[in-house]
């Protein structure tokens, strides 16, 4: 059943491209983006326990990396192969001091650094400064070049479907039972032989190296780079995407990043329609958030997911077989 | 050296709006545990109210300002209420819930204020210390926020409310078995970090003009001086608000104003990375 449920989700959103038209392509293309992010998000979160309010600064350097080395003449997939490892980098290095805070002292410094990356660019002239890079060319390799939008959602989830795979198959790992145990207790963990700091920092750095992936493609796709467009907004976006379907769950993280792209796009289409205000897609957009987020964590602090009672799967799944059996 | 001496009042009233940020985060972290992420917001909407009692209700000044701080009051207990109203809620999602009181706030302000930044006249006249000219402001923001400090401490220490907050803040559990409703005194903790909040916002917005965006930048700094004494510590709170404020204006007079968050921020991280390593050390 489970296998069922797969293909069909693989085969839909394989599809979904073909018959999406060009603005929701777009939305489509950065839910994928998000979705890559989340899931490492989700690593980081759900099983690591370690909070991060400044996940998109590696999305930003994922972007910065591959916008610097492209306009340098770097080849395209040399530039892509770059932006996760630097990302993942920077993340084992500031990883080192940020990861000794725990809880809001860490979500703070993830923040904090964040607003520093983000001040240090704007200040730099050979990162573009306040105003960005434009005009980054196309992901090709050789002479082919991607430059369709469809082209791109398909890659897009590829990437999306590898890192959920690569997520799944960690979790269930020794290193990520491990995670899960310094999730709950540090000392219990460290007391058991596992090496939490070095633990800690690897699942950092491997979150951040998602999202340097994202952010790579993402420049790509939209062509510009510019710290505007990695606003601390879009870290706590990215929380709520790992957040509202639960925590600790790669399909979460995923539908998390779909939903809240989707409704961004649907209270867009509401704002922008005749009649309203100019302010009202950001209006609309700030309300939702803010009240969708309050309302879950108000009413389900466990995420969206916790309304599933913890049977119902076991149960649907006996069903499926005793009708089986019948036959 | 009057330039210096410029840099330095005009830094230490900053810091002092800062302190006061960063009392509303200690007052509710103590009592509470929660990081109340819409602290920055509270000052938006004290200085935003403040504004429209002047130019629109045309209300004199100081009356237009008390009715913004208690604005600012009555909006940090109805998002107490909302944060930590419900029984079981864990603090992580107490502070989830905090920032997104404070993205949904922005809609409002919006809709209300509009985006562009807002500000009023700073108090009229300036004053001469040691060459430099100095607005008259400074010494407002400065002393109002001394006598709430000062008053922030009689208040913990001789009232029964303030004492059974502290109690809350020491031992929430042996405070609920002599009888103090912990919930209550939350929701007192979250109105009184709205009044700090809002009086910082009132006293910054001549000196800062704010916009509905603007809480971000004022949270971080009051959280980065709250952070100077652990979260517990409303004395460590003013000493990290001053040297927040005299770093950033220091930075920003002799160096390049563009990096004043940096710096003010990389002073904070700093400073949270050797406190941890100190606990770890001493543990």
């Amino acid at each position: 059943m489970r296998a069922v449920a797969v293909i069909l989700a693989a085969t839909v959103s394989l599809a979904l491209p073909l018959w999406l038209s060009a603005a929701n392509l777009t939305v489509y293309v950065l839910a994928g983006l998000y979705a890559v992010t989340a899931v490492g998000l989700s690593l980081l979160m759900g099983y690591a326990g370690q909070v991060s309010l400044g996940q998109a600064v590696f999305f930003a350097i994922g972007a910065y990396t591959v916008a610097v080395l492209s306009l340098h003449g770097v080849p395209a997939a040399a530039a892509l192969v770059a932006a996760p490892v630097l990302a993942a980098a920077v993340a084992a290095v500031v990883g080192v001091p940020i990861l000794r805070l725990r809880g809001h002292y860490l979500a703070f410094a993830t923040l904090a650094f964040q607003l520093i990356v983000l001040s240090v660019i704007s200040n730099t002239a050979f990162l573009g400064g306040g105003l960005g890079f434009t005009g980054i060319p196309s992901l090709g390799i050789g002479g082919a070049a991607l430059t369709s939008a469809r082209g791109y959602a398909w890659l897009v989830w590829g990437v999306t479907a590898a890192v959920m795979i690569l997520t799944r198959n960690l979790i269930r790992s020794r290193p990520g039972r491990a995670l899960r145990a310094l999730a709950t207790s540090e000392a219990a963990a460290e007391s058991a032989g596992i090496p939490v700091v070095r633990y800690k920092l690897a699942v950092f750095a491997l979150s951040a190296a998602y999202a340097g992936f994202a952010g790579g493609i993402y420049v790509f796709f939209i062509g510009y780079a510019a710290p505007g467009a990695f606003p601390v907004a879009l870290s706590v976006e990215l929380v709520v995407m790992v957040v509202i379907f639960g925590l600790g769950s790669v399909w979460g993280a995923v539908a998390g990043a779909v939903g809240i792209s989707v409704l961004v796009q649907v209270l867009n289409q509401v704002g922008t329609s005749p009649g309203m205000p100019q302010y009202m897609p950001t209006l609309l957009s700030y309300a939702a958030y803010g009240v969708i987020l309050v309302l879950i964590m108000v009413f389900l602090p466990g995420g969206v997911a916790a309304i599933i009672p913890p049977g119902a799967v076991a149960s649907a799944r006996s069903f499926v077989s005793s009708f089986r059996r019948r036959q | 050296m009057s330039e210096l001496v410029g840099y330095l009042i005009s830094g230490i009233a900053v810091g002092c709006g800062y302190a006061l940020l960063a009392s509303g985060f200690v007052a509710v972290f103590r009592v509470t545990e929660v990081i109340n992420f819409a602290q920055g917001t509270l000052a938006v909407l004290g200085g935003f109210v403040a504004y429209s009692a002047l130019t629109s209700a045309r209300l004199p000044q100081g009356l237009a300002e008390a009715l913004g701080v208690l604005a600012a009051g009555a909006a940090g207990l109805a998002f107490g209420g909302v944060a930590i109203g419900k029984r079981g809620t864990p603090p992580l999602a107490s502070l989830v819930i905090t920032l997104g009181l404070a993205v949904a706030a922005y809609a409002a302000e919006i809709a209300i204020w509009g985006d562009t930044p807002l500000s009023f006249p700073a108090l009229p006249g300036d004053f001469v210390l040691a060459g430099a000219h100095l607005l008259r402001q400074y010494l407002l923001v400065i002393g109002v926020a001394l006598v709430t400090l000062l008053a922030l401490g009689a208040f913990f220490t001789r009232t029964y409310t303030g004492r059974g907050m502290t109690a809350c803040a020491s031992n929430r559990f042996a405070a609920r078995a002599v009888g103090i409703n912990v919930r209550r005194m939350g929701l007192f903790a979250f109105a009184l970090g709205g009044l700090l909040g809002g009086l910082a916002g009132v006293l910054l917005i001549p000196i800062q003009p704010l916009s509905f965006n603007s809480d971000v930048n004022l949270a971080i700094s009051g959280f980065a001086a709250a952070i100077f004494g652990g979260l517990r510590s409303f004395e460590m709170a003013l000493a990290g608000g001053l040297v927040l404020g005299v770093a950033e204006s220091l930075v920003a007079g002799y160096a390049q104003a563009s990096y004043e968050t940096v710096v003010a921020l990389g002073l904070m991280l700093l400073l949270m990375i050797w406190q941890a390593h100190r606990r770890l050390e001493l543990a």
